[in-house]
């Protein structure tokens, strides 16, 4: 008796999201397979890949990173340097700094920085915030304004702040919106339906719902990611079939096993490595769970996780 | 795996004829999957139901032992449909193309990576040993110098020759991955004679396939598909085929354990191994083969696995320890918590960000969060006592500033008294308030406070008295005059033959700060105005949730059981609290005019006594069916329900009297075993036992307006299940009218227009 394998392609498919413009602009979504399961159905688009570019960029010392960027000193020097990094695929600008209750940088500093860079870049452009809900909020909606017709994806909105991250960026301003939830499926879908409630369409909401580096609670995501993907696919659930989005690199790099020194970890053998290995590592976990896109820092993790994509798709 | 009792009792003659010696088929069914009793004692199963019964209930995917460890038997393509059992172990490989110096480096290398992490041993499971040469000796050579290293060998050898030299050395803890479609009937004679797993290894998936089946027609079931490809692309689609063929087409010749060998398809870079690795720790790799394991690829990789293969079961729970932060010494101050991963979580993260250095005392609670934990009696004064002595703090550490969570407040006095020579200090209400508190050093007042406080004790030299006083002369001395007070509702009576669905009202319960505060102070009037409301509501029964009450627990059971019933013409009450002596206390004074007082509550594991004080004061106990955390299955509620229907009724009491509770599970978060729940209400019913439970557990987090309609949605399908009672809040207009019609539907209440009103 023959071995004939079953196949489970799905009648539901993930919304395919456009971001940036011209030449540069890439989707992300669009499958109708578990990821990567390409012997159900083909994977029109591949994963992508952002780049992690932080207004706090300067400290960062893993030597890869300083080397990569060396004589970068504004963050708009920095995205053209990410825009030829193998690999890149858009880029994700953390304005870290905006933090009240740390550097405090002024809203129009920010602003400034995202126009500098979408002046000289031609890559997507993610916005990332400093989660201070009322600074993210001011910050967004004049980026949002800044940059129109970029066609930028601004995260996140929350339930908290939904009405007006939503009403600004992707109403008034027609940019992509991020709906940020933690580990939540009823509430990630619940935010997909709110925002799809102020007039959003679907095919403008790229979901994040939840981020932890491996070790760290990861299963809590695993499960979520499997769970979402699951009734988007198998349910066709309307309201869970936005691409989902993975902030990678800024918890990976502040974990133990990122930040530990050699001096205080000998056995644990060169910190860089260590640091690459834990956003490998997670990446591949979020993209093996059904991310569609993940944003990373270090250009030989982000190699790596290009070659696994490509190996896969 | 066990076979399932339930897919037992289906083929089971469902006679109840007690020839077996047991009562029931359900229960003779429950006691063949636990393998206490034999198909045979039943005289009716047919010889056709015991040949399904074992082609049905054999597992989709076998377990295969090798050594300490154990492979596969997965039931679910996902963790969170049930749990993942078996983690995958991780290899690294070592081969004869190698030089003897390459390989010794290899082999020491490997076992530099050792270390504890959540108490879980990380380290590299097995060895890999390719076979390349085709030299015996060579091969044995490897072989033997392999097995030194004391891990699980697996032996990738397609020859025979080879592969019967190497067994001669290798031992037994050992997978001999050897099998191809044109050797397959050689290895498995050697692997057979050598009383080892076989693994299977095929050029494309139907070879497998085919492969596997021409072994098992030689009747070996001890099989490991090697699963690898030329690509990751492959590699993965085999991997993805046999689990979901074994699991969700089960067919169980591609029910096996699998290798992947990242090494060989991304061959020379570890990081892209790394990548790989990590997918196949989420999709269906149970031995995954490295190149190297280094520290940098461990961490991740064996942190992701610890992950992955946590049972969503569970409670999340950390290890009851001292936990030193910011660099803290014997000098530094202590903060206690619960158990619970993530109050852990959160309360070590907010001290973190204190910087100041603190010793955090985890002390042990079920996994359960500091509220309900104390509310379960599972974090109390004596836990913490035995935390303190167990863990031997004060020998550890000399700073004796204690501070608790700013919700248990209320024992900070108890804690004071059992740990005398401590400051103890009340800490926030909520984590996010921590770094400030610590910061801003607000314990150090507090702690010196209580320091004079205790000073001043023991130098006024009072004693407590300790003469413990019986319930009587407490009753007398300790419990104040009922004063009977007009409320405007008068309980209407309950006659306890009725079959009138029992509402148990839960609004008495000192979960709630006035209810607390009030039982704290024999304060009657917030209490008889739940208690007004409810019964106005319509209420069967009031439970009355006095917290853990460890030390006046009789007596304030005593105030409250004379209060109510003294008020509300005997309402019948349900007495709930981890104190069971209170609980006998409010038995003592409990009038049953309206029905017998109910315990709450029991269960299989650590509350299980709570039966036998029920079957000694002639009480009604639920009986909760759980043991350590959520049941995983009904076949696992009903095996609880069993044993403590067994223990009751062995203690004289009567089926009656034991209401079980499925435990009602929250629909966000468990929305996918909610028809278990439903399910196993049936099998109460089918028994012909009652039934009860926190329904409106359903629905927690779900919006205030939303609450009434699931409740009222679930209540209707319980009661379909057969669902005999609910402790639910009566102050539901829908719940409550949607119980009176379903009493309506079920013929238990003659229907007149006016039944809602009754």
């Amino acid at each position: 008796m023959a071995f004939t394998p079953k196949t489970a392609h799905f009648n539901g498919h993930i919304n395919a999201v456009t971001l940036g413009t011209g030449d540069k602009a890439t989707v992300i979504g669009g499958q109708n397979v578990m990821p990567f399961y390409t012997f159900d159905a083909a994977v029109e688009h591949a994963p992508k890949i952002g780049i992690e570019i932080s207004d706090l960029a300067g400290s960062w010392t893993a030597p890869g990173i300083v080397d990569f960027y060396a004589g970068c000193t504004t963050m708009a020097q920095r995205a053209v340097r990410a825009e030829s990094m193998p690999g890149a695929d858009f880029l994700a600008l953390h304005f870290e700094s905006a933090d009240p209750n740390g550097a405090n940088r002024s809203v129009e500093d920010c602003v400034a920085d995202a126009k500098a860079v979408a002046e000289a870049v031609s890559m997507p452009i993610v916005i990332m915030g400093c989660k201070n809900m009322e600074k993210d909020g001011e910050l967004f909606s004049k980026i949002a304004e800044a940059l129109q017709g970029k066609n930028i994806l601004v995260m996140s909105a929350k339930n908290e702040d939904y009405k007006t991250v939503g009403a600004s960026v992707a109403l008034a301003y027609g940019q992509k919106v991020g709906a940020e939830t933690a580990d939540d499926i009823n509430l990630a879908k619940q935010l997909n339906i709110m925002l799809k409630g102020l007039s959003i369409a679907p095919e403008n909401i790229v979901m994040n719902i939840g981020t932890a580096a491996v070790g760290y609670g990861y299963e809590y995501v695993a499960s979520t990611l499997d769970r979402v993907r699951l009734a988007a696919l198998a349910q066709s659930d309307a309201d869970l079939q936005m691409p989902i989005i993975a902030p990678v690199s800024p918890d990976t790099w502040g974990v133990k096993e990122s930040t530990a020194s050699e001096e205080d970890e000998p056995a644990w053998g060169c910190q860089e490595e260590r640091a690459i290995e834990m956003e490998v590592s997670t990446a591949a976990a979020n993209l093996t769970g059904g991310a569609d896109a993940v944003i990373m820092r270090h250009p030989a993790a982000v190699a790596t996780i290009k070659k696994f994509i490509t190996e896969l798709v | 795996m066990a076979l399932k009792g339930l897919d037992i009792f289906k083929l089971s003659p469902k006679k109840n004829c007690k020839e077996c010696g047991s009562p029931t088929c359900m229960a003779f069914c429950m006691k063949v999957a636990q393998g206490a009793v034999e198909i045979s004692k039943c005289p009716y199963f047919s010889d056709d139901a015991k040949a399904m019964l074992n082609e049905q209930t054999a597992p989709p995917m076998k377990t295969i032992t090798v050594g300490e460890h154990k492979l596969g038997g997965e039931t679910v393509l996902y963790r969170h449909e049930k749990t993942l059992v078996n983690k995958n172990l991780f290899a690294v490989a070592v081969g004869t193309s190698l030089s003897a110096e390459e390989a010794d480096k290899k082999l020491a290398e490997l076992q530099k990576v050792d270390y504890e992490r959540i108490g879980e041993r990380m380290h590299v499971e097995c060895v890999f040993v390719a076979n390349t040469q085709n030299d015996p000796a060579v091969y044995a050579a490897l072989v033997e110098k392999a097995a030194k290293v004391g891990r699980t060998l697996i032996l990738e050898c397609w020859d025979v020759e080879c592969a019967k030299a190497a067994l001669a050395v290798a031992g037994t803890n050992v997978i001999l991955d050897g099998a191809t479609p044109a050797n397959w009937e050689a290895m498995n004679a050697v692997a057979t004679e050598a009383k080892v797993a076989l693994g299977v290894h095929a050029d494309s998936i139907s070879d497998l396939y085919d492969t596997v089946k021409n072994l098992e027609a030689k009747g070996n079931k001890n099989l490991v598909l090697d699963v690898t490809a030329a690509t990751a692309k492959e590699t993965l689609k085999n991997a993805v085929l046999v689990r979901r063929t074994a699991l969700k087409d089960g067919d169980r010749s591609f029910g096996y354990p699998s290798i992947v060998n990242v090494a060989r398809i991304a061959k020379g870079d570890d990081r892209l191994q790394t990548a790989y690795a990590s997918m196949f720790v989420e999709r269906y790799g149970s031995i995954i083969v490295m190149e190297n394991m280094t520290y940098a690829q461990a961490l991740p990789l064996y942190g992701l696995r610890q992950n992955i293969f946590t049972d969503p079961q569970k409670p999340m729970k950390v290890e009851s320890k001292i936990y030193p932060l910011n660099g803290a010494d014997e000098n530094s101050p202590c903060v206690l918590t619960v158990d619970f991963a993530l109050t852990y979580f959160l309360v070590s993260g907010e001290l973190e960000r204190s910087n100041v250095p603190v010793n955090l005392i985890i002390t042990d609670a079920s996994g359960m969060s500091v509220l309900t934990a104390w509310a379960a009696g599972k974090f109390s004064s004596s836990t913490v006592k035995k935390t303190i002595e167990e863990l031997d703090v004060e020998n550890k550490i000399k700073n004796r500033t204690l501070i608790i969570p700013g919700k248990v407040a209320v024992m900070k006095g108890e804690i004071q008294e059992k740990l005398p020579g401590w400051n103890v200090v009340v800490g926030t209400l909520e984590a996010v308030q921590i770094p400030k508190y610590m910061k801003d050093k607000e314990y150090e007042g507090a702690a010196a406070a209580a320091a004079a406080e205790n000073a001043a004790k023991a130098a006024s030299g009072v004693k407590e008295e300790v003469k413990e006083l019986s319930f009587d002369e407490l009753l007398a001395t300790k419990v104040p005059a009922i004063e009977v007070v007009d409320m405007g509702v008068k309980y209407k009576g309950h006659n306890p033959e009725s079959q009138t669905f029992v509402t148990i009202g839960e609004r008495i319960h000192c979960i709630s700060p006035a209810i607390r505060k009030a039982m704290d102070e024999r304060d009657p009037a917030p209490i008889l105005k739940r208690a007004a409301e409810q019964i106005a509501a319509g209420a069967t029964y009031l439970d009355v949730n006095i917290g853990p009450a460890e030390k006046d627990g009789p007596e304030r059971m005593m105030w409250a059981v004379k209060l109510l019933q003294e008020n509300f013409n005997n309402v019948p009450l349900a007495l709930d609290t981890a104190n069971k002596k209170a609980i006998e206390a409010g038995i003592k004074v409990y009038n049953r005019t309206n029905g017998k007082p109910i315990v709450n509550s029991a269960d299989a594991g650590s509350r299980i006594s709570y039966i036998d004080l029920a079957a000694a004061n002639d009480a009604i106990c639920i009986a909760l069916c759980s043991a350590d955390g959520i049941a995983k299955d009904n076949d696992e509620r009903m095996k609880h329900c069993h044993n403590m229907l067994e223990r009751g009724m062995s203690l004289g009491m009567t089926s009656d009297d034991l209401w079980f509770d499925p435990l009602f599970l929250v629909v966000k978060g468990m929305q996918d075993k909610q028809m278990d729940v439903l399910n196993a209400i049936k099998l109460f019913a089918d028994e012909g036992l009652k039934s009860t439970g926190g329904l409106s557990n359903n629905s927690n987090g779900a919006p205030k307006t939303v609450r009434p309609i699931m409740d009222s949605a679930l209540v209707a399908m319980c009661m379909m299940q057969g669902l005999t009672s609910a402790i639910v809040n009566p102050c539901d207009l829908r719940l409550m009218e949607t119980i009176k019609s379903c009493d309506i539907f079920k013929n238990h209440v003659l229907y007149s227009d006016s039944y809602l009103d009754l």
